[in-house]
């Protein structure tokens, strides 16, 4: 039988947004670990079609990738990470040409795996913490 | 008042936590969750909603181009990632304008929006017609038109004196919806426009010598209604 005093409390992890996750989930980690699993998928999805845009000098293209991928990383608790892909989809209004955008879609791309493996370890605890 | 809306939303993840908090709020349906705005469109031309959860920046046409092609203008949400689109949403007089991700308060506080927009609407002089989807139009009637509804199932017929017009809907959804200044349902398969009724008898009431029944429920609804002198 369910007993409310052995029920374990789940803390998210302090490199990601604490508040903000709390806020957003509640109580409800089942929906915290399905949103932070479809989300790495789809960063995933979308880190690869940026890279191919990026390679095809499609740099229209790119920002529309980026703009997508935004407010994924603010499901998994990344918040400030939201911050530079802002400035990057300005980076890419400015830029005529692939070059241009080079240096900010190697960093896009550094954070964004980054942030894939926090939001991998976080799943893992979530998973661990909902089959107790 | 439950609000029928759709979602307009490329980004699956987010679709499903809006979908997640309607379902919460108890007071918003999702019809349909549409990843393009030109789906959405089709979808419109034929069905009418109260409510649209719209992102801007869409693959294909954006939200607001979606705007522009509305002949009638439900309430309008939109979710964006974006602030800048303060000014347009501004412009295009939308209810709210929610940055994702958001939280479920934060939700709950553009749903409280929509609310007082509706009763603005309701309470003023400007919920005088309606629109009813028949033989694939759009046709604005108005209350004064209308004679009385009759229910047909998953279908309702709206009587006037030149015509009648069937259109898909339930009277237990249009209750909600007509001005209750005019017109109340006086029966499970009927509304009537009140302002109409040329008799009553016992328990049935004449609107242009059409007879119909008033249920044991809303006699006394009705009864109140009325002018008796």
């Amino acid at each position: 039988m369910y007993n409310e005093d052995q029920k374990i409390v789940f803390h998210f992890s302090s490199e990601l947004d604490i508040a903000f996750l709390q806020e957003l989930y509640s109580d409800d980690l089942q929906q915290a670990e399905m949103v932070f699993e479809s989300s790495v998928q789809q960063l995933r999805n979308e880190q690869q079609l940026a890279a191919s845009r990026f390679h095809d000098g499609d740099i229209p293209g790119l920002k529309k990738v980026i703009h997508k991928m935004k407010p994924l990383l603010g499901y998994i608790g990344m918040n400030k990470l939201m911050e530079e892909f802002a400035a990057f989809e300005q980076t890419c209004i400015r830029s005529a040409t692939a070059a241009e955008a080079e240096e900010g879609f190697h960093h896009i791309k550094a954070i964004t795996l980054e942030a894939i493996k926090k939001a991998e370890r976080e799943i893992k605890r979530l998973k661990q913490h909902n089959t107790q | 008042m439950k609000y029928q809306s759709i979602i307009v939303e490329d980004l699956q993840v987010a679709a499903e936590f809006l979908k997640r908090f309607c379902e919460k709020s108890g007071v918003v349906d999702v019809a349909h969750h549409f990843l393009n705005a030109e789906d959405a469109m089709q979808f419109l031309k034929d069905n009418v909603v109260d409510l649209i959860f719209l992102d801007v920046e869409m693959p294909g046409a954006t939200g607001f181009e979606l705007l522009d092609q509305l002949v009638y203008t439900p309430q309008v949400i939109l979710t964006t990632s974006k602030t800048e689109y303060a000014y347009d949403a501004f412009q295009y007089n939308v209810t709210d304008y929610l940055k994702k991700p958001f939280t479920y308060q934060r939700f709950l506080e553009a749903v409280q929006k929509v609310s007082k927009k509706t009763e603005q609407i309701n309470g003023g002089s400007e919920q005088d017609h309606m629109f009813i989807k028949t033989d694939g139009k759009l046709i604005r009637l108005h209350n004064d038109d209308i004679l009385f509804i009759e229910s047909m199932g998953d279908y309702v017929k709206f009587i006037t004196p030149a015509k009648k017009y069937i259109t898909h809907n339930t009277i237990k959804n249009l209750e909600t919806k007509v001005n209750p200044q005019v017109f109340m349902k006086v029966h499970r398969s009927y509304i009537v426009n009140f302002t109409k009724i040329n008799d009553i008898q016992e328990n049935v009431l004449f609107i242009n010598g059409n007879m119909i029944p008033i249920s044991k429920t809303h006699k006394s609804g009705v009864m109140q209604k009325i002018n008796i002198l």
